[in-house]
């Protein structure tokens, strides 16, 4: 009966015919290990669409929405976290598979003639790809995506005559926002998907037309079939590539940094390690000369691989061969050059944002917010006029919030005539500590336990002293760093210099707290930082 | 390029190496569907949690006559959190108790209003009578109003939503 359908089908569609013409071709003999290559770019290009499917069922383009949708996904979905750490991983992945196409094309000399054109759209292919990294980046909208953006609009801004047209056209305006998130997500997946399409359909078509390259010498021997023989080492190839996806994805769940803040002028912004090696570049072109790093250097590199099979047009293969040498070193230099910078890079990285670690100011703002009594329950409750404080999504931006929480009865700032003589509900520090808080508990594990002895000194350790010394994490850069302060001071003397700087450095910057806080706290504070080694 | 031919001794090789292509290859695609599809699936399953929530004091409520009162709902619907607004007839009763009637139409979901004339419920859209404990009395609807589960606590009417 299966016979009879398939020959029904085949009859009216050719269906043999077209499996025969996909499946039967003949490779040279010797095509073995190094031909798999180019399979495992397409495995994950399959694999990048399906769970690139998968996350827009959830994913909302939008400044307020995007965060909490993949926070959502991650968090509240089974398999959620799974499908984009496929997705996340698999970027890289396929970074590093079309990259190794790449030299194996490159060091086997398959894109000598006839096969120039083949050579070229594979190129269009890994910038596409490259374009699809760097495009989804924004789409998280969180610190890293929304500071890393700016970092690379920056770079596009500052090339000579059109950058300033180039970076209004990517932001969609003068600033990074909806605009630039809505088209950046257009070209996720519309645009770049469109070309991918296009191109991909064009590399294999003229893959084809010209037949694999093969063995760098030809070797003796009859045609061997593309199926099943050399497909299972494809096949081999993609089921290990997979496995070890499938395992950094199971293992190593995908980042997800604090909600974009575009007030926050202390991130470091870092690129993903792909394009760590320009942004290494960057820093030996200060200036005027930025744009050699920026356009002049991946100008020349890109062009001069387009180029390449019309510069390099000897017959012989082998890439150490007379003809070939200075393009195998050229090629080499540029490589290890990509990867010394890379290095670089990952050196010079700051230390990671862990969402799991609470610093002193988020837990001095869950101690404000959600302590009993506090002053955000009487409406921020089950029931109550407002959602309860942990669902609240910061859709607003800092001023407002910072006027809300000063006087909350005035919903929108301006609505309300000021009253002068008033009290702030909550001050500046405590407002700035109640967003952190909010920030971190969307972004990571819930916030530890503080015993009940030490609640007020984190308070007052997140609320005045992070404004200007960094703890765990969270604070400024003005005063010296407290996190280890511990392994330097003991809890007298940092009961002394809270008490007055100046008795320990004569003349200091820091406040004298001595009459400001409560002797008690002050010894609290120092038994506190003491134990911090 | 010429004509493959086929491999010497090649034929159980063949048949092998089609089945280990096939085997491998569905199972890469069948664990990225599994993935995908679980994720996209999930909700569509994930059950209704219920609680209770205060509907109405006692003493708004005129005994043995239906009073139509607005429930407010926060729920969380996937990554948002939003409220509906839901309009229930609570009706005290000396020996019922409280009953309370969700005032959509059991039909196509219009709202029924409670008519005091007749002591009726009647759905404007198609014609749907339902008597005061929500049966189906004329008209197309195809069940009873949904009834609510509800308990007096205290002073207050308390609903399952």
């Amino acid at each position: 009966m299966w016979t009879a359908l398939l020959d029904w089908i085949d009859s009216r569609t050719g269906i043999r015919a077209l499996r025969a013409h996909a499946l039967d071709e003949p490779l040279p003999p010797g095509t073995g290990w190094l031909f798999t290559t180019g399979s495992v770019v397409a495995l994950l290009i399959g694999c990048q669409v399906l769970t690139g499917i998968g996350l827009s069922m959830y994913y909302v383009p939008s400044p307020s929405l995007a965060y909490d949708s993949l926070r959502y996904l991650m968090s509240q979905v089974p398999l959620g976290a799974l499908m984009r750490g496929l997705h996340f991983w698999g970027a890289s992945f396929i970074v590093v598979a079309a990259v190794v196409h790449l030299l194996r094309v490159f060091l086997t000399g398959s894109y000598k003639a006839p096969r120039e054109v083949t050579w070229m759209t594979g190129l269009v292919l890994l910038l596409v790809i490259l374009g699809f990294s760097l495009s989804g980046y924004l789409l998280p909208w969180d610190q890293k995506a929304y500071w890393a953006t700016t970092v690379t609009i920056s770079v596009a801004e500052s090339s000579p005559v059109i950058g300033g047209v180039v970076a209004n056209v990517l932001r969609g305006g003068d600033e990074l926002g909806a605009l630039t998130l809505g088209r950046w997500y257009a070209a996720h997946v519309f645009l770049l998907p469109g070309a991918l399409i296009v191109f991909l359909v064009a590399h294999i078509a003229l893959m084809r037309k010209h037949g694999i390259s093969g063995p760098i010498s030809p070797q003796a021997g009859a045609p061997v079939p593309f199926y099943p023989w050399h497909v299972a080492k494809d096949t081999l190839m993609m089921a290990a590539v997979f496995a070890a996806l499938f395992t950094a994805a199971l293992l190593l769940p995908a980042h997800l940094d604090e909600i974009a803040n575009p007030a926050d002028a202390d991130y470091i912004p870092r690129p993903e390690w792909y394009f760590l090696s320009l942004f290494q570049l960057l820093k030996y072109f200060p200036g005027p000369l930025e744009v050699v790093a920026t356009q002049v250097v991946p100008g020349v590199v890109v062009g001069g691989m387009f180029a390449l099979p019309f510069l390099d047009r000897g017959p012989n293969r082998h890439p150490w061969a007379p003809s070939r040498r200075v393009f195998t070193l050229l090629f080499s230099m540029v490589g290890a050059g990509i990867v010394a910078l890379t290095v670089m890079g990952l050196r010079d990285a700051p230390v990671r944002f862990d969402p799991n670690v609470w610093g002193p100011q988020s837990m001095a703002g869950y101690l404000t917010a959600e302590d009993g009594g506090n002053p955000c329950a009487r409406c921020h409750v089950d029931g109550g006029p407002a959602s309860p404080v942990q669902v609240t999504r910061i859709s607003r931006d800092e001023g407002w919030l910072t006027f809300h929480m000063s006087d909350p009865a005035a919903i929108a700032p301006g609505a309300k005539a000021v009253d002068p003589t008033a009290e702030p509900m909550l001050d500046e520090d405590a407002t700035r500590a109640v967003l952190a808080y909010l920030r971190r508990l969307r972004a990571g594990a819930s916030p530890p336990e503080v015993p009940a002895a030490s609640a007020t000194v984190v308070k007052t350790l997140g609320t005045r002293c992070v404004a200007c010394h960094r703890l765990d994490g969270d604070g400024g850069d003005t005063g010296p760093e407290l996190t280890h302060i511990g392994a330097r001071r003991d809890a007298e003397a940092i009961r002394r210099i809270v008490t007055d700087p100046n008795d320990e450095y004569g003349d200091s910057m820091m406040p004298v707290y001595g009459p400001r806080l409560d002797a008690g706290l002050i010894a609290a504070i120092g038994d506190y930082l003491a134990a911090k080694k | 390029m010429s004509t493959a031919g086929p491999l010497p001794g090649s034929h159980g090789r063949r048949n092998f190496l089609s089945r280990f292509v096939v085997a491998v290859q569905a199972a890469i695609g069948g664990a990225v569907s599994c993935v995908v599809g679980g994720a996209a699936l999930a909700p569509s399953f994930a059950s209704h949690t219920q609680s209770w929530q205060r509907a109405a004091a006692l003493a708004d409520l005129a005994d043995g006559v239906p009073t139509p009162v607005t429930l407010r709902l926060i729920r969380q619907d996937g990554y948002r959190q939003v409220v509906d607004r839901r309009v229930v007839y609570i009706q005290r009763d000396e020996a019922l108790g409280v009953r309370v009637l969700d005032s959509t139409c059991t039909h196509l979901g219009c709202r029924t209003r409670y008519d005091d004339a007749s002591k009726h419920f009647v759905c404007p859209c198609h014609g749907g009578v339902y008597d005061m404990d929500g049966s189906v009395l004329d008209g197309p609807p195809p069940a009873p109003l949904r009834r609510l589960e509800a308990r007096i606590d205290g002073t207050d009417v308390v609903v399952q939503v």
